[in-house]
């Protein structure tokens, strides 16, 4: 077995220099500007970060798996630290607002395609006014969303099922198209995209030999992000198989029914494919903090620490899907996708919160041809908070169940543990801190840190599906952002029931929600106004100082 | 995996679904969850205080997954075990043929462990005779061909569970005791004393 992940290749992880160089964050300014480098932005970790720099998606989506996460230094050192400067401030402000018509219009006509059931470019040749009139908006926001409906299945290349979200019967529907598109796209070389529009329906398919994964979306997220949902459940797949073992396994037999090996596990990709729909860690791609007091933070930290063993290579202390503390080995970095399926195989199950679990478990993008050993454990019956320690040793159980006792010991007698319990209480901040009247809702994403913050959904977004709406909100200006063909830096989009804007630079990416009464000019001073606050707040935020051990 | 502040190890074996993880959640917190079934992710471990005569023993049980998953990774979990409950749901005749598959991985790589034959939901029998998929006097036969004690449990009203667990906890005590006056090799039960000490199983 590959449990000795020590020994095989692959076990470097090829960037144990991506942290941020000394020099970049010894400048913290009050408010960050886009010509802030990467690392001085709010958030980001002062002592290195804890993660894989990572692109967000284009990193999940490009074509070569892992290439895209060596991210290189001298990209980032390239560009030109500028000084924070009011004067820039206003200046990238004063761009932000000429880039909003330009968005808003773009918006209409695509909406007016998709209306029209043509998805091919058309010639904008019926250009009207900047700001979306609220019965168009209308349709997307509203009749987009109440049908938001996505089945995913996952096929062998052999055309054997290996997983399917729905029953039978609701797959049924879709079947046909499904597989006259697979028809054509296995004609089509390995480890592509491929993606067709019919009758209203995105279907797309992601092939990672010997897997073909496929979902057929009613959904407006663009096809990029769909791919993306769709690489999390292989991830998801080979975080229980690992690579190596499910090659081994087709090549042996090409018509293998993998649903056998997967017995079982269905609930954990279910539970992925909601998770995702709700959360907006993998749209952001990156990893969101349980607010805590820095001194109480970096008591975790130091207990975890100080709780090592040989075999361990990282000890991740989390609450719900928000990461309490997180120490790993000295230049081993944890991909944000490896943790996000941590977050979901414990979130997935109710079955850890009885003894100590100790099981094998892949991280795939950290080493996807071996298995870790994970021990996890919660530290109390009722309090929600679940220990992850991540050994490359699977006889090494007593140990690590040693290391647990210890970090437990260690924890109280540092006296935090009231102070956690407090924390737990209130996982999630109200948007009313920040003291901006007419801001609903935001997402603020530290790049260098890969961690990001964001307050509850509160009023209105109250039922479930206001809140999968604002979120399909974001992903929508996110897919803008990130679009690869024209990416755009701001975004603002106004509609009858909300104003959004996004912001994305090099160092850090912003998305607000706020009143539809509020105005542009307004948005903007609510941007600068919050931007501080973050940077107030960011020592209980996010995780500044992480620990190695 | 050898426990140093447990005495025995004792690991659940058996298909997925058949009912481990509800023999061991009877036996360490007298409890039945009806609920939706969750299938164990990997292994978990419960450490259970037992009582044999003046003695008391500590059983560090490994309530394993059956998922044919993780079927390669079993060896690690039944590794060194002095005692092994092989489960089978008694409605169900492929989780027998099942359970066979495992009594014979035992006997070919752990010689020294004790299996333990354990029909598990026998709660479904009483409620419809019928419903028995297993032949009690086949897995007699078989019990006595492999030198195995057989037990017929339900978590859900309790039957059986306790006297399972006992069972195991006085085997070990005696085979033990025989083995330390052959070997003069004891445990160490100087490991076994305060917060080193499991605290979720006392009764
Ligand atoms: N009626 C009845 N149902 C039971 C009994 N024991 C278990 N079950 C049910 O059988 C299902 C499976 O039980 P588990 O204990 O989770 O099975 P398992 O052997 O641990 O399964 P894996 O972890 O996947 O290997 C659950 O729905 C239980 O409620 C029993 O004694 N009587
Ligand atoms: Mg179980």
């Amino acid at each position: 077995m590959a449990a000795d992940v020590h020994k095989k290749k692959g076990w470097e992880v090829p960037n144990g220099s991506l942290a941020p160089g000394d020099g970049q964050h010894t400048e913290r300014s009050e408010s960050p500007t886009p010509g802030l480098a990467q690392g001085t932005e709010p958030g980001a970790g002062q002592e290195g970060a804890m993660f894989v720099h990572t692109r967000s998606y284009e990193d999940l989506t490009s074509p070569e798996d892992g290439a895209a996460a060596a991210r290189s230094p001298e990209e980032r050192r390239g560009e030109p630290a500028e000084p924070s400067s009011m004067e820039q401030i206003s200046k990238d402000f004063s761009e932000l607002s000429t880039q909003l018509t330009g968005m808003a219009l773009d918006l209409e006509e695509e909406m007016r395609q998709s209306k029209e059931g043509k998805l091919e470019p058309s010639p904008q040749t019926t250009r009207r006014d900047s700001v979306l009139s609220g019965k168009e908006e209308e349709d997307v926001t509203m009749d987009a969303w109440r049908m938001h409906r996505k089945h995913v299945f996952v096929l062998s290349e052999a055309g054997k099922p290996v997983y399917s979200r729905y029953g039978s019967e609701e797959a049924l529907s879709s079947t046909m198209g499904v597989m006259m598109a697979l028809v054509s796209f296995l004609e089509a070389e390995k480890n592509a995209i491929r993606s067709i529009h019919a009758d209203g329906y995105k279907v797309v398919f992601v092939r990672r030999s010997p897997l073909v994964l496929v979902a057929v979306a009613r959904t407006r997220q663009s096809e990029q992000e769909i791919a993306h949902e769709l690489l999390y459940i292989y991830y998801q797949i080979l975080s229980l198989l690992t690579w190596t073992q499910l090659n081994h396994i087709f090549q042996q037999k090409q018509n293998y029914d993998l649903r056998r090996l997967l017995a079982g596990s269905e609930r954990i990709t279910d539970n992925l494919l909601d998770l995702m729909a709700h959360d907006p860690s993998f749209l952001m791609g990156a990893v969101r903090c349980l607010p805590l007091a820095a001194s109480v933070r970096d008591a975790v930290s130091t207990s975890l620490q100080q709780a090592k063993a040989k075999s361990l290579v990282f000890s991740i202390l989390l609450s719900g899907n928000q990461l309490v503390s997180l120490v790993r080995k000295k230049d081993q970095f944890l991909h944000p996708i490896d943790l996000h399926l941590l977050f979901n195989l414990i979130s997935s199950s109710s079955s850890f919160r009885e003894g100590e679990a100790w099981t094998p478990i892949c991280l795939p993008k950290f080493n996807s041809s071996g298995f870790f050993h994970a021990h996890i454990s919660y530290l109390e019956q009722e309090m929600d908070l679940c220990l992850l320690l991540v050994s490359t040793d699977r006889e090494d159980f007593f140990t690590v169940s040693d290391c647990k006792r210890r970090f437990q010991e260690r924890l109280r007698r540092r006296g935090v543990h009231h102070a956690l319990q407090e924390a737990l209480r209130t996982p999630f901040y109200s948007v009313a801190q920040v003291g901006i009247p007419d801001l609903r809702h935001f997402i603020y994403k530290s790049k260098s840190s890969g961690l990001f913050t964001s307050p509850k959904i509160e009023a209105p977004y109250v039922r479930e599906e206001e809140k999968e709406r604002l979120l399909g909100l974001y992903q929508y200006l996110h897919s803008r952002a990130h679009n690869s063909s024209r990416p755009l830096k701001n975004i603002y989009f106004t509609g009858p029931r909300e104003n959004l804007l996004a912001w994305v630079t090099s160092a850090f990416e912003l998305y607000i929600c706020y009143s539809p009464l509020g105005t542009k000019a307004g948005a903007i001073s609510a941007v600068n106004k919050l931007m501080k606050w973050i940077r107030k707040e960011e020592d209980r935020l996010f995780i500044l100082t992480p620990q190695t051990y | 995996m050898s426990g140093r502040r447990v005495d025995a190890k004792v690991v659940l074996l058996g298909q997925e679904g058949v009912g481990k993880s509800s023999l061991v959640e009877r036996c360490a917190h007298r409890r039945f969850r009806p609920g939706p079934y969750q299938n164990t992710i990997g292994a978990a471990f419960v450490a259970k205080v037992i009582s044999v005569g003046e003695q008391t023993v500590t059983l560090g049980i490994w309530d394993t997954a059956g998922s044919e998953r993780y079927e390669a990774m079993s060896r690690i979990y039944y590794r060194g075990a002095r005692a092994a409950v092989v489960c089978y749901d008694l409605t169900d005749s492929s989780s027998f043929q099942r359970a066979k598959f495992w009594v014979n991985e035992l006997q070919n790589c752990e010689e020294g462990c004790r299996i333990y034959l354990c029909g598990t939901k026998s709660d479904l029998l009483e409620e419809d005779r019928r419903k028995r998929g297993v032949d009690f006097h086949d897995v007699q036969d078989y019990a006595d061909e492999i030198k195995a004690e057989l037990f017929e449990t339900s978590s859900k009203t309790g039957q059986s569970v306790d006297e399972l667990f006992q069972k195991v906890a006085e085997d070990y005590v005696h085979f033990t005791a025989f083995q330390v006056m052959t070997e003069e090799k004891g445990v160490d039960l100087g490991q076994r004393s305060g917060a080193y000490f499991y605290s979720c199983c006392h009764h």
